[in-house]
């Protein structure tokens, strides 16, 4: 029971890591990025490919590039920087059409096309085979694994924190509001003279590179990556989440993840078990359809919706009065956006 | 100073705009008027950079501006309105307004992140001019809300208050006073006026005689694509050549 | 010079496959502006129900017509349903795209659900490859072809000879205009569906027929080549669709001729990435609609 908690937490701090990222891109900016698992399994790869060393099985095929051996940080690192690199390739690409819909149909495709070159040309990853035993981090070779999970965890949650203050300082500055701007009315932020271009390009590209750390941590903890992880379902269900969770505010988006993922494929080991695997699967996948389509019609800010405001009246020097006496009203007009009461209470935007 | 000369646009097989020449003199008001299908929406949308002229040159200040983007003639100094209101639907007003102003060092990535201190007292005076001008446009009791709640001629003051953030050097505006009621639309003339007072020059598309006989010093007719005739405004209007291309396609005068 | 004239030959088959895929996508884009992500499994959906027909007793064809109406259906439902209630809200696309996706989710899964994930097959026979001229077909493979061919020059004629045709075509230039001239845009929305459901379904059951499997993830995996033919003749632009699906579908097949077949779809789509990069807006000529 202890180890189903810790593993839960785990890969919940993991997948919040995804989520801020692509959070960045699509609740902050905008972007519609249909394939950011894509940038996860990249960051997976180069994070093996930079610890693995050389191929220890003798008989049978099992190549890679790099095999270097690096300490686990290092590689850490650099998983980020080739999943922002190739996630600079890709936004230039689209940035000349960004429309939503264009930009999600190439976004797939490109991922696709990645996919489809990772599975055939073996000395890359290794095909569909994989990669697999990539070393521990830490102390990982020597303690238990239930010691092993919390270690992980430990060092998710330090990235994960990283992330969110990234996250929440873009949002809270003239950047964020930019990236606002851009989302709301491209037209309108491009005729005051702001970058459309540079401040979208600097967002994907800083969000891959979380996306990047996410893989880097999640193959840290399970020592195996194939292609069978980032099919393009997977970068649909991160989508998923974040829109059900709440595509403007981080916290929504991490709530999403965790709530959607997290819970309902761990749960799935303690269901009956209903048919084969396939069924139980099958059934999960169609109550995320169902989920998220009446999360979209009824509900489309999402569980937990974007909260702006707070910010604006808590932080600097204030600008005192405004002329005519009125006094700076603490939210008349938020109080009638309190919808979980509670929970955005205390959810600072 | 702002000179068009020779401009020409076509939309397939059309011509909205074929060979338009005007000057718009510093620190006034110009109207460009005339009847519907004239090429003035057409006309303001090249000088503000979304659509590219197939001919002719546009000089701001010497600089010549035909080709640029949006953004790059923002930042010459150009600052539009728009016809059918364009404000930040899901933002707050005061953000709408905060957003336009130019220069701000917070909007980098990186200082972003690393350099809070050096744009947060920007931003604190940014703040308080943007007040300012939701004072002078009476907009500050609706500060906080989303910019989408606003009515019409709440809309328009607020594009005005959002372009005047932006320190233009020259302002178009696209029918500013459409769609509004009177009082409002006194105000929105009273404004202007006060706007060229400091020294800023606008050129203003509008079909409201009684909007233009506040507001404009001076009045460039537009028919067929080029300018018919310029002048005060009650001599274009008496003008035979100009009523003839109302006449042809429109109504002098009246409330549209 | 001869196997690359199979090549072609192949090519074309592929392409028929694509381009019934990619025509029905593109109309049905073209009048509701977003883009069906769902796509994919309506044709994998289609295939099934024509397999499920065919499976009951009918004959091939009539159990395709089936499919098809079936996959119509399906469109008009998932419209009724689904996308009317926030296109009457005008929602922002990515709403509506993030809906597809949902549609996705359950459309496949349901497949899995009631047909399991093993390959099945239709009771039908291809017949033996012929050498017609230099190229190298089956009497299956002309049939595709044919039909094909039948079926977008129908749509040809119905889009720009009869009445309905042109308010479809109205409604997809300017729908607010369309309507305030008296066309009924519910009902030629509705009536896109339907089209488009059967191409789709037809698309899916060749598809089927070609790669020789059906199993559900079949149209899903199909999607990015159809979307790749989209992107390069304009997304909305149904003789774009056409032309885009003619020259991926030859593209893909003669690639195999120089690199490793394994490779087809991520060369065809890198050579779409490129069009992309050089002209945005597709092959085709860009019509004069203002911005």
């Amino acid at each position: 029971m202890l180890f189903f908690i810790l593993d839960l937490l785990t890969l919940g701090a993991i997948n919040a890591i995804m989520a801020v990222g692509l959070n960045l891109q699509y609740g902050q900016a905008g972007i519609l990025n249909f394939t950011y698992y894509t940038f996860i399994a990249i960051g997976a790869y180069i994070a093996a490919v930079t610890t693995l060393g050389k191929p220890t099985l003798t008989g049978g095929v099992y190549q890679y590039i790099l095999q270097w051996r690096l300490p686990w940080p290092l590689a850490l690192l650099l998983a980020g920087v080739v999943a922002a690199l190739l996630g600079l390739v890709v936004v230039l690409v689209v940035i000349r059409r960004l429309r939503s819909d264009y930009l999600a149909i190439v976004t797939v495709s490109i991922g696709f096309i990645i996919w489809n070159v990772i599975t055939n040309y073996i000395p890359l990853f290794n095909g569909s085979n994989g990669l697999f035993s990539v070393p521990y981090i830490l102390n990982g070779a020597t303690v238990s694994t239930t010691q092993y999970t919390v270690e992980v965890m430990v060092v998710s949650l330090v990235v994960l924190a990283g992330c969110i203050w990234v996250a929440r300082a873009i949002f809270r500055s003239p950047y964020g509001r930019v990236l606002r701007a851009i989302r709301e009315d491209d037209v309108v932020a491009a005729s005051f003279g702001k970058s459309t271009t540079a401040s979208r390009v600097w967002v994907f590209v800083i969000g891959c590179f979380m996306g990047g750390l996410a893989g880097a941590m999640l193959v840290f903890y399970i020592s195996a990556w194939n292609p069978a992880g980032f099919l393009p379902q997977e970068s649909f269900i991160l989508m998923a989440a974040i829109v059900i969770g709440g595509p403007g505010n981080y916290w929504g988006a991490v709530l999403g993840t965790f709530v959607f993922i997290e819970f309902l494929s761990e749960i799935e080991r303690y269901l009956p078990n209903v048919g084969n695997g396939a069924v139980v699967g099958a059934g999960r996948a169609i109550l995320i359809g169902i989920f998220l389509i009446a999360v979209v019609r009824y509900r489309p800010e999402g569980l937990i919706p974007e909260r702006w405001l707070r910010w604006y009246k808590v932080k600097g020097p204030q600008p005192g009065e405004p002329p005519g006496g009125e006094p700076l009203t603490p939210g008349g007009g938020s109080g009638r956006r309190r919808f979980l009461g509670w929970a955005t209470s205390r959810v600072k935007g | 100073m702002l000179e068009v000369d020779d401009i020409e646009f076509a939309y397939g097989g059309s011509k909205a705009v074929d060979g338009c020449s005007f000057v718009v003199a510093d620190g006034q008001v110009t109207g460009l008027i005339g009847p519907n299908g004239a090429g003035k929406s057409t006309l303001l949308e090249i000088i503000a950079g979304g659509l590219a002229p197939s001919r002719g040159r546009l000089v701001f200040n010497g600089v010549e501006i035909q080709g640029m983007s949006r953004a790059q003639v923002a930042q010459q100094g150009i600052i539009r309105t728009f016809q059918t209101t364009r404000e930040l639907t899901r933002l707050p007003v005061l953000e709408n307004v905060v957003f336009a102003a130019p220069n701000q060092i917070g909007e980098n990535v990186l200082a972003s992140l690393f350099w809070r201190r050096r744009w947060a007292s920007q931003e604190a005076q940014l703040r308080a001019r943007a007040e300012e001008l939701l004072a002078w446009v009476g907009l500050t009791r609706l500060r906080e809300e989303p910019a989408g709640t606003l009515s019409g001629g709440q809309r328009r003051l607020l594009e005005i208050a959002r372009a005047l953030m932006a320190e233009p050097k020259l302002l178009l505006l696209d029918e500013p006073s459409a769609g509004v009621y009177p009082a409002v639309r006194h105000l929105i003339a009273q404004r202007i006026r006060e706007v060229v007072g400091r020294g800023i020059t606008v050129l203003v598309v509008a079909h409201n005689m009684a909007f233009l006989s506040e507001v404009a010093d001076d009045v460039v007719v537009m028919a067929e694509g080029r300018v018919l005739r310029r002048g005060p405004l009650e001599e274009v209007r008496a003008d035979q050549a100009v009523v003839a291309a109302y006449l042809g396609g429109g109504h002098v005068g009246g409330t549209s | 010079m001869n196997l690359f004239a199979e090549a072609v030959g192949f090519g074309l088959v592929t392409a028929a496959v694509i381009a019934l895929a990619a025509v029905g996508l593109s109309l049905q884009v073209s009048v509701t502006n977003f883009v069906n992500f769902a796509y994919g499994d309506f044709m994998t959906f289609g295939a099934y129900v024509a397999y499920a027909a065919n499976a009951a007793g009918l004959n091939f064809f009539p159990a395709v017509l089936v499919g098809a109406a079936g996959t119509g259906l399906l469109g008009v439902g998932a419209n009724l349903i689904v996308f009317r209630p926030l296109m009457r809200r005008k929602s922002r696309t990515l709403v509506l795209l993030i809906c597809t996706v949902g549609l996705s989710f359950i459309v496949q899964n349901v497949i899995v659900l009631i047909w399991g994930t093993n390959s099945v097959h239709y009771t039908v026979t291809i017949g033996n490859a012929l050498h017609i001229g230099p190229f190298l077909f089956t009497p299956g493979d002309l049939i595709l072809i044919g039909v094909a061919f039948g079926l977008l020059a129908l749509l040809h004629l119905f889009l720009q000879y009869t009445r309905f045709g042109t308010a479809l075509r109205a409604t997809s230039n300017n729908s607010d205009l369309a309507q305030a001239c008296g066309i009924d845009t519910g009902r030629v929305i509705n009536w896109t569906w339907a089209i488009s459901g059967i191409f789709c379904a037809v698309a899916g059951v060749g598809l089927a027929l070609e790669t020789n499997t059906l199993r559900p993830a079949l149209g899903f995996n199909e999607l990015f080549v159809v979307f790749g033919a989209i992107i390069l003749g304009g997304i909305g632009r149904i003789y774009g669709a056409m032309l885009g699906a003619l020259i991926i579908g030859i593209l893909t097949e003669v690639s195999g001729m120089f690199a490793d077949p394994a490779y087809k779809g991520a060369i065809a789509f890198a050579v779409v990435v490129l069009v992309l990069l050089i002209r945005p807006q597709g092959l085709l000529p860009s019509r004069g609609r203002s911005a």
